[in-house]
């Protein structure tokens, strides 16, 4: 938070001044108490309130006073606002080897879980397109703002065959620009399990990547323990293969993740969606503390009047 | 002896005049009421002035020419003089309670003025057939002590002592009235008529020396109140200091339970000193300002 003018913050030097005060006026005796004998007897009978309760109304009025002195001083805040038109390629692996379940409850599964959790987090005005891959490029749904369209597609999802993934990276570099010259900000989200086996070279398309100004986000999935058995019934290991995951998102200046389990997908995925989805704006949220500043100055005023009958 | 500072309670309007009418007609209830007290009644040890024979005896150089007795002295042949069983003129006690609660009153006038005027009109009806009157003040850190003497002239100074005012506030003390009533055991020690004029609010100790001058002299108990004593009105919140000690408190009297309580405590507590002055023996007259006093008293005493 930053203020346009910090200076006006002195202001808020006025309440330890102003508690001093409460605290001195409280202190002495009051100039208005009344003689009555019958003190003693009175103090049986009035109900004791605790010493804290008494002093809510004034805190809350030093709260609204505090509130109104930050208005004063214009406060700005960075908040996230949508970004306009920008849209996003997820590039989910569809190997044979994403049946492995060392991730709970399979790869696949949570693959497609943790997209849906994307897809519930990114702002409705972001375009989303999905691309998915084994040994060629398939299924491919160009961005689009229709949410269904996508989860459609991830419905659809069916592991097998090997790994292409820098086929699937230029599949959906073209995705993107084939919007045209004056594109608005796109990124791609590569998820994947394994070594590219077929296809071209992933880290060469994204340095293309680079160039066309999308970054590639990683996220590389499994663990080192990931087994799949093939037709004959042997055990396969298929590890993850972190290494080039983080070259690609280097070389395309994106960001890579290693995740192998579900909810790490989960937040990753998350975290993708609003950095994507978003970006940071200053913006002046000074009637925000004022309204706040009204509203809790009125509710001191209510406590007050409550409680003794008067104004604090 | 005068160490007792008072000062004149704000908003004070003295007792108010005291018509004659009542103040004959309190006389004679007065003289009714302690008839059992007036001279005759009671010995005093050895001899003196009086007007019953102790005995007849020869003249020796000293004694007073005045009380020869010259039927005796012209039967015997030799000087002989009578000497008299003596008399007590009968003594009222007077103890005022001057604590800085009794500067308070929301109905005609004070309580501080109400117990002044009932102080000096006793003094005025004791001093009436030769007896005496003497002032105990209290309820502060001292007592101011009067010693009795009869005549027009102690009435005045009794008048004149009572009309000085109360304890000025926080400087009351709760234990005065009993230490005044202890003190006034030790040294009222013929039987005699003794009033204690107070609001009764000090919570320590002036039941058991009560008591005890109730076992030797007719005791009269007045106690002064307000009508706002007895209940809070819904007066929103109100910031209360006690003149006695100077606490403070903050009442809520918009809270009808609190009022209701107050209440409730209130009764109980006058009820409980009620009590206490019945057991000392002592004839309870309750006085409120709201009401001319002196009719309530005249009333009461008929």
């Amino acid at each position: 938070m930053s203020f346009a003018s910090p200076i006006l913050l002195l202001s808020l030097a006025t309440l330890p001044v102003l508690a001093a005060a409460y605290a001195w006026l409280r202190r002495r005796p009051g100039r208005y108490s009344a003689r009555f004998p019958g003190v003693p007897v009175l103090a049986g009978a009035v109900a004791v309130t605790p010493l804290w309760r008494r002093h809510i109304p004034a805190a809350v009025a030093a709260l609204a006073l505090a509130a109104l002195a930050v208005a004063l001083a214009r406060p700005h805040a960075t908040i996230a606002v949508p970004v306009e038109r920008a849209s996003v390629v997820l590039v989910t692996d569809a190997s044979r080897s994403m049946l492995s379940t060392d991730v709970e409850p399979s790869r696949m599964d949570a693959a497609r879980s943790a997209a849906g959790t994307f897809l519930d987090g990114v702002p409705d005005e972001l375009g989303v397109g999905a691309v998915a891959f084994s040994t060629t490029p398939s299924s491919v749904v160009s961005p689009t703002q229709d949410r269904e369209r996508v989860r459609a597609h991830l419905a659809s999802l069916n592991a097998d065959g090997s790994t292409a993934t820098g086929d699937a990276l230029a599949e959906a570099l073209q995705l993107l620009e084939g919007q045209g010259k004056q594109r608005p900000p796109a990124a791609i989200v590569l998820l994947s399990d394994g070594k590219t086996t077929t296809g071209r070279d992933p880290v060469e398309v994204a340095r293309e990547a680079r160039t066309a100004g999308v970054p590639v986000h990683t996220v590389s999935l499994g663990t080192s323990g990931g087994t799949i058995t093939d037709s004959s019934g042997n055990l396969l290991p298929v590890p993850p293969d972190p290494e080039t995951m983080a070259d690609i998102a280097r070389a395309s200046g994106g960001e890579s993740f290693g995740v192998n389990d579900g909810d790490q997908l989960d937040a990753v995925y998350e975290r993708l969606g609003s950095q994507i989805g978003t970006r940071p704006e200053e913006r002046e949220i000074t009637a925000g503390f004022a309204a706040g500043g009204m509203a809790l100055l009125l509710a001191a005023g209510a406590l007050s009047l409550r409680a003794g009958g008067r104004l604090p | 002896m005068s160490a007792l500072a008072l000062t004149p309670a704000p908003g004070t309007q003295g007792p108010g005049p005291t018509p004659s009418r009542i103040v004959e007609a309190l006389d004679l209830a007065l003289v009714r009421r302690t008839a059992g007290m007036l001279p005759g009644e009671h010995r005093a040890p050895g001899v003196g002035a009086g007007t019953e024979l102790a005995q007849l005896r020869v003249y020796q150089p000293g004694d007073d020419v005045r009380q020869l007795d010259p039927a005796a002295s012209a039967r015997t042949g030799l000087p002989h003089v009578r000497l008299h069983v003596p008399e007590r003129l009968m003594t009222a006690w007077i103890v005022l309670d001057v604590s800085p609660s009794m500067a308070f009153g929301t109905g005609l006038r004070l309580k501080s003025d109400v117990a002044a005027g009932s102080a000096a009109l006793l003094a005025r009806l004791a001093v009436r057939r030769g007896g005496r009157a003497g002032l105990v003040l209290c309820g502060g850190q001292r007592e101011l002590l009067i010693p009795p003497r009869g005549g027009r002239r102690a009435s005045a100074i009794i008048e004149h002592a009572v009309g000085e005012g109360v304890v000025s506030d926080g400087a009351g003390d709760d234990a005065s009235l009993g230490r005044a009533l202890r003190r006034l055991s030790r040294l009222a020690r013929s039987p005699g008529m003794v009033a204690v004029v107070s609001d009764f609010r000090a919570e320590a100790g002036w039941a058991r020396p009560l008591r005890v001058l109730g076992g030797r002299h007719s005791l009269v108990a007045i106690d002064v109140s307000d009508p706002l004593e007895a209940g809070l009105p819904n007066a929103g919140v109100l910031r209360l200091v006690d003149p006695e000690s100077g606490r403070q408190i903050e009442a809520d009297t918009r809270d009808a339970a609190v009022r209701e309580r107050y209440a409730t405590h209130e009764r109980e507590r006058r009820s409980a000193v009620r009590d206490e002055l019945r057991t000392a023996g002592a004839e309870v007259v309750e006085l409120t300002t709201g009401d001319p006093w002196l009719e309530q008293l005249g009333r009461r005493l008929r």
